[in-house]
């Protein structure tokens, strides 16, 4: 156990673990399914399913850096996707259908802030009864029918560069507020020590809000991408994208805890080696059920890789 | 003095390393049955690892250690305190949100089963006897531990290592969260173990303290024993001398009369809080060292954060009158020039996760832009270097964890966070709390030339000779009132003050 706590609090631990488990879990799949997991189709569906959830994944780093935990993020996306994909049912414009799209998400993750920030309700128990309100929204606004957005549309986006231009747009920009900005500064800091950061003179609340809202553009963009690749929006769309997202953080070696440990291009490396796992573990032939579990586990394992809170500190009271 | 009894612990040779850093090197001491043994020295000299390391709370690298004669190797803190060494730590040792009773009994509520289920009313009972025999009897053991302030937490703590009749009692820096009244309790407490026989090692920056109770003095200095002092030795110079290696002059508060200007900066119309203020009058003015002195629930902690913004005000206004606008929170204090040093340090002053840096720079992220709203890297550095210099604080550099510092370096990084943004008006609230000699007197000197630069400062603290050395006018508070107003031309004497005080 103390091995493991020294090899965890070294300094570089958290720059060459994710690629060390992305590496690791490349090895076991390659050799596992005979070099099929390397096949153009799968590295391509990998890919396509990797943008999707890299992009939350960027997003959402902003909230957890603040300490905050929105695990409404699947039921979001499904219901922006949902009133995208009706919009564009009813408009036939694809310019439309991306902005509602962008638009439902920053106002919902508006509205989650709003709860955490002006009704001071806990992030994660307000994100736990916004995505059960959401998920029946959506499931009501799909109904008894699939929805389907033409598969022509779809198809011509996918193959376009406008998922790849908007990711790297917002990617870059995320980037440099994250890293560049006293923006991104004053965000790591309100994670580490609220008291401390509301003493320093720190907009906590301002500051709570615009992670938000950056997430929402990242949910927003993973939304419209969920639309391109499935095309039919049913009541199960985008179900496991919180655990994705939440995984996707941890394997990508960032903290869920928020803090100084935060960095929000983690999530890119760890949205691949979240798709890569799952594709993995089916084509290995896994049972779905067990994948679950075992993503699971993996998860509390990482959790805890990742957390390094000395007992004697003040906890959080998001958790 | 109390005759010196067996070897209860011997520690030989004990090393103890942070990476390259060496916390102690080759320590040997013993503690003897019936004395109370001091542990002392400057901050990051070794006395809390050493402490910490007797008490299960880490391992040493190297050396031994002997408890009744057998080899002791403590892995737990609750392993060390069922063989008889308990500890009261430096920082919080309680947990907030469980009971008084629960926290008295964390890791024996075993103890109090009643079938599967813990019987809460005889842990509480149980808990209530375990304060009272400490003498605390003024707090409710079925509280939450979260309604009570900083000094009866501790003193929850005291009562929790008292209730496993500890055969060594170590207390670590413990005395500057406590009023008199608490103080007297542990005093108490520390003096009846050793008559019955058992052994104390306490230790604490305050020299009076040290020397009045203790019956032998161990002084370490980086990491390493440079002497053993029995009573009899015991000189205030003596020991300040051996504990920093060099000559410490006996007073190290300001000799001078200088004065203020007339020029109010910050004022108190009339404030009223939820707790603690009752139509509260305040005039700060520039270049003064306003003193607040009081026992610890006069009021005057709170008065602080009113001050800065951080608890409301119900009633009345805090001005600063350049500008004349309201403080009504932290952000606009901040953003007019406050600056604010809490007497927690560590839970409300610090992100004891981040680097030194980082902490620095939380005041100044508006401050080193290149083009709005980019950072200009190379101003932040120098905005961190420059404090890390003129204060010497001490770190591997920049970017070590601000955690891994000691108490005194810590406190020396909030300093520079506020130095580092040029606050015209600080509130300092128990500034030299847990600090050395070495570091109080540089955080006097530091206090002095900010006076003399025109800045306006309010020094709060339950130490009445700081109070007495630097204010320039002192106002004693008793409950939530200024019960007296000094003037230092007149000449402070502390017998006076105390009399305000009570």
């Amino acid at each position: 156990m103390k091995q493991l706590t020294k090899i965890k609090e070294n300094r570089y631990f958290l720059e060459v673990f994710p690629f060390a488990i992305l590496f690791l879990l490349l090895l076991v799949f390659g050799l596992g399914t005979g070099g099929r997991f390397f096949a153009k189709a799968n590295i391509t569906g990998i890919f396509n399913q990797a943008l999707i959830t890299a992009t939350a994944t960027i997003g959402i780093a902003f909230i957890y850096t603040t300490g905050n935990l929105d695990i409404s993020i699947g039921a979001v996306i499904a219901l922006a996707a949902t009133v995208g994909g009706k919009i564009y049912l009813a408009t036939e414009n694809v310019v439309i259908m991306i902005l509602v799209t962008l638009l439902i998400c920053l106002a919902l993750m508006a509205w989650n802030s709003t709860l955490s920030v002006s009704l001071h309700i806990k992030t994660t128990t307000a994100a736990i009864v916004m995505m059960q309100i959401y998920k029946a929204i959506q499931e009501s606004l799909v109904g008894a029918v699939d929805l389907a957005v033409p598969f022509a549309i779809c198809s011509a986006l996918e193959k376009s560069s406008f998922r790849i231009i908007t990711l790297l747009m917002y990617m870059v920009l995320a980037i440099v507020i994250y890293n560049f900005t006293p923006f991104g500064r004053a965000i790591r800091f309100i994670g580490g020590n609220e008291n401390c950061a509301t003493q320093s003179g720190l907009r906590k609340s301002t500051y709570i809000r615009l992670s938000f809202l950056i997430a929402g553009v990242g949910v927003g963009l993973s939304a419209v991408y969920t639309i391109i690749r499935v095309g039919t929006i049913t009541t199960s769309t985008a179900g496991s994208m919180g655990m994705d997202v939440m995984l996707a953080t941890v394997l990508g070696g960032m903290s869920i805890f928020g803090g100084d440990r935060s960095k929000c291009y983690a999530g890119v490396l760890g949205a691949i080696t979240v798709v890569v796992l799952n594709k993995g573990l089916l084509m290995m032939g896994v049972d779905n059920s067990l994948v679950q579990g075992i993503r699971g586990i993996l998860f509390l394992l990482l959790v805890y890789l990742n957390s390094e809170r000395p007992d004697v500190l003040p906890t959080r009271k998001q958790f | 003095m109390r005759e010196k009894g067996e070897v209860v612990l011997e520690v030989r040779n004990m090393c103890k390393n942070f990476g390259s850093t060496i916390a102690l090197n080759h320590v040997d001491f013993q503690i003897r049955k019936g004395e109370i043994r001091g542990l002392i020295g400057e901050n990051g000299s070794g006395k809390s690892t050493v402490s910490s390391i007797i008490a299960g709370m880490q391992p040493a690298t190297d050396g031994e250690m002997f408890y009744h004669g057998k080899p002791w190797k403590p892995k737990t803190m609750l392993e060390a305190a069922k063989a008889g060494i308990g500890m009261i730590v430096q920082e919080a040792g309680t947990i907030d949100n469980i009971t008084v009773a629960e926290n008295i009994f964390l890791g024996n509520a075993a103890d109090f089963l009643k079938g599967p289920f813990v019987n809460r009313k005889a842990m509480t009972k149980a808990a209530a006897k375990a304060l009272t025999d400490c003498g605390i009897d003024y707090i409710n053991a079925s509280y939450p531990t979260r309604l009570l302030d900083m000094q009866k937490r501790k003193l929850v703590e005291i009562a929790k290592v008292m209730s496993l009749n500890p055969e060594i009692l170590i207390v670590d820096e413990t005395t500057t969260a406590l009023s008199q009244r608490g103080r007297d309790i542990l005093y108490k407490i520390m003096h009846k173990l050793a008559d019955a026989g058992k052994s104390v090692m306490i230790i604490s920056h305050d020299m009076e303290e040290m020397m009045t109770h203790c019956d032998v003095l161990t002084i370490l200095r980086d990491g390493e024993i440079i002497d053993n002092l029995d009573k009899q030795d015991f000189e205030d110079s003596k020991i300040k001398k051996l504990m920093v290696g060099r000559e410490i002059q006996g007073n190290y508060y300001r000799n001078d009369n200088d004065t203020w200007s007339d020029e109010v900066v910050l004022k108190a119309n009339y404030i009223t809080t939820l707790n603690d203020l009752m139509c509260f009058n305040l005039e700060l003015h520039k270049g003064e060292i306003l003193g607040i002195g009081g026992l610890s629930d006069c009021g005057m902690h709170a008065l602080g954060r009113a001050l800065y913004g951080l608890d409301e005000v119900i009633d009345g206004e805090v001005v600063l009158t350049e500008t004349n606008t309201v403080v009504k929170d932290s952000i606009i204090a901040f953003q007019h020039g406050m600056g604010y040093v809490s007497k927690n340090r560590d839970s409300e002053s610090l992100e004891l996760m981040a680097p030194v840096k980082e902490n620095i720079q939380s005041t100044g992220y508006w401050k080193n832009i290149w083009k709005k709203p980019l950072i200009d890297f190379k101003k932040e550095k120098k905005y961190v270097t420059d404090q890390v210099e003129s204060l010497s604080i001490k770190c591997r550099d920049i970017n070590q964890p601000v955690r891994f510092l000691s108490g005194g370096n810590k406190q020396k990084v909030v300093f520079g966070k506020w130095i580092a943004a040029d606050s015209s008006i600080l509130i300092l609230d128990c500034p030299t709390r847990g600090v050395d000699v070495g570091v109080k007197a540089s955080m006097y000197q530091l206090m002095y030339e900010m006076k003399k630069q025109g800045k306006a400062i309010i020094m709060i603290s339950e130490e009445l000779p700081e109070l007495i050395g630097m204010s320039d006018r002192l106002l004693i508070m008793r409950d939530g009132a200024v019960s007296g107003e000094f003037y230092r031309k007149d000449g402070l004497n502390e017998h006076d003050l105390i009399n305000y005080m009570i």
